[in-house]
């Protein structure tokens, strides 16, 4: 924690740099000749979507961690992470509607990624909620792992079922439109790669902030404690 | 080992029996829930053959959650769910109980959910009942398996009903998708394999996931 500590402001300067370069190669770059200017939102679309994703993936990882060592920063860690990829998949789901509503026509539609996206979403508030609901802290840092677990089970699952369910039901028409739009090439790649390298300092800088906010939190509620037992 | 889990399971069935507490609500839970989808959508004949699979999964889920929010309920009081633990079986032992305690009640409920709702909706499938029984209790195993684990999960939680909800709805989306599709499917003679494979996966990964969660889950 000491380390985040040091790291912090540098850090936060680079990541300020490097959204300022990719912002500027976004305005900078070709509009698409099928999708105009539109197309620019993908360029914060596609990255913060990954971010949620690695979020998750990082969440796992610590909440295994901390099942297995007991470790206090793992949980913090945890915490962290669930607040910052919250706010990632929030970004994604509020900008691939205001991609969809001129490129698809509807702000909305009941596609694998959009459904597994909002499964996320929730998920992610549940486990925010159920940490917070427990009056035993370790209790509830216990079961939340658990949880973040079981949960890294079930996307996979999820996204599955919503592909065979759309695939069989009916024609593919939507993620044709979303595919094409993955095969970017050409001048539309170096700021693409651009802002994924922001977002991820980006979501590293907001992991370390959190993280240490939490510290510290926790240190207050145990001075809090220790202050009420004192009385 | 397993006449342990068997004995924790009747002990949560018989003792509902007796008091018949679980059961009734649930019952009369899933019937307010069709009485409000008939107010909400007032399907003809026709219309309620296609609305058939979700109503009756849709129901199945809520009345599931009125269940689950009890299954622990037993447990609460005088430090019973210690005195649970300290069985001299396998933790996993104990949750296989408790899920199959929930399992018998649910499918109890299920049982009696089918034939009303054909009735009050005026559908007439009698002839497939088998198969649409068939397709429900493999949704129900995955459900229960997993609802019992958040029930687990979420005791001692405040407004934990709530939290449930929260938790099971979303966790459970394949099984909805699967569920209705493998009925619609049977309904309307169309595709049923892939979604019953799809269930029996779900059904299989939670069966062998859910005990080992839930022993660390209670560990000290």
């Amino acid at each position: 924690m000491k380390f985040l500590a040091r790291m912090q402001a540098p850090l936060g300067v680079l990541t300020l740099i490097a959204l300022a370069v990719g912002l500027w190669m976004v305005w900078t770059a070709p509009a698409d000749f099928q999708q105009g200017g539109a197309v620019r939102i993908l360029y914060l679309h596609v990255p913060s979507a990954k971010m949620s994703l690695f979020c998750y993936i990082f969440l796992t990882i610590v909440s295994i961690i901390h099942l297995w060592k007991r470790s206090e920063t793992a949980d913090i860690l945890a915490e962290a992470a669930t607040a910052v990829g919250i706010s990632f998949t929030g970004i994604t789901l509020a900008s691939g509607a205001i991609w969809g509503k001129p490129m698809w026509g509807t702000w909305w539609a009941w596609d694998a990624r959009l459904t597994s996206m909002l499964v996320l979403l929730i998920l992610y508030k549940g486990l925010m909620v159920l940490r917070h609901s427990m009056d035993d802290p370790a209790k509830g840092a216990r079961a939340t792992a658990i949880l973040a677990i079981v949960g890294a089970v079930d996307l996979p699952i999820i996204h599955y079922s919503v592909v065979w369910w759309r695939t069989l039901h009916q024609p593919p028409s939507l993620t044709m439109a979303e595919k094409s739009a993955v095969h970017i090439s050409g001048p539309l790649l170096p700021p693409l790669l651009a802002m994924s390298v922001a977002f991820i300092l980006l979501g590293v800088y907001m992991l370390t902030l959190k993280a240490r906010q939490i510290e510290a939190q926790r240190k207050l509620d145990a001075l809090e404690a220790a202050r009420l037992h004192h009385e | 080992m397993l006449k342990a889990a068997y004995r924790i399971a009747w002990k949560d069935v018989a003792g509902d029996f007796r008091r018949r507490a679980t059961l009734s609500s649930m019952l009369f839970f899933a019937i307010s829930v069709l009485v409000v989808f008939q107010a909400a959508f007032e399907p003809d004949r026709k219309e309620a053959l296609r609305l058939l699979p979700g109503l009756l999964w849709a129901t199945t889920l809520f009345t599931t959650l009125v269940g689950l929010g009890r299954v622990f309920q037993a447990e609460e009081e005088d430090g019973a769910f210690e005195g649970l633990l300290l069985a001299s079986v396998p933790r996993g032992v104990i949750f296989f109980g408790k899920w199959l305690g929930n399992l018998l009640l649910t499918l109890l409920v299920e049982l009696m959910i089918l034939p009303l709702t054909m009735v009050l909706f005026n559908v007439d499938v009698w002839r497939q009942t088998g198969e649409i029984l068939g397709i429900l209790v493999l949704g129900t195993v995955g459900l229960t398996g997993l609802g019992t684990l958040l029930a687990a999960m979420t005791q001692g939680a405040r407004s934990r009903e709530t939290l449930l909800a929260l938790l099971l709805l979303p966790l459970t989306a394949p099984l909805l998708i699967a569920g209705v599709q493998a009925m619609a499917g049977i309904l309307t003679g169309g595709e049923v394999t892939p979604w019953i494979r799809l269930l029996v996966i779900f059904d299989v990964i939670y069966l062998a996931l859910t005990p080992w969660a839930f022993g660390w889950l209670v560990e000290e």
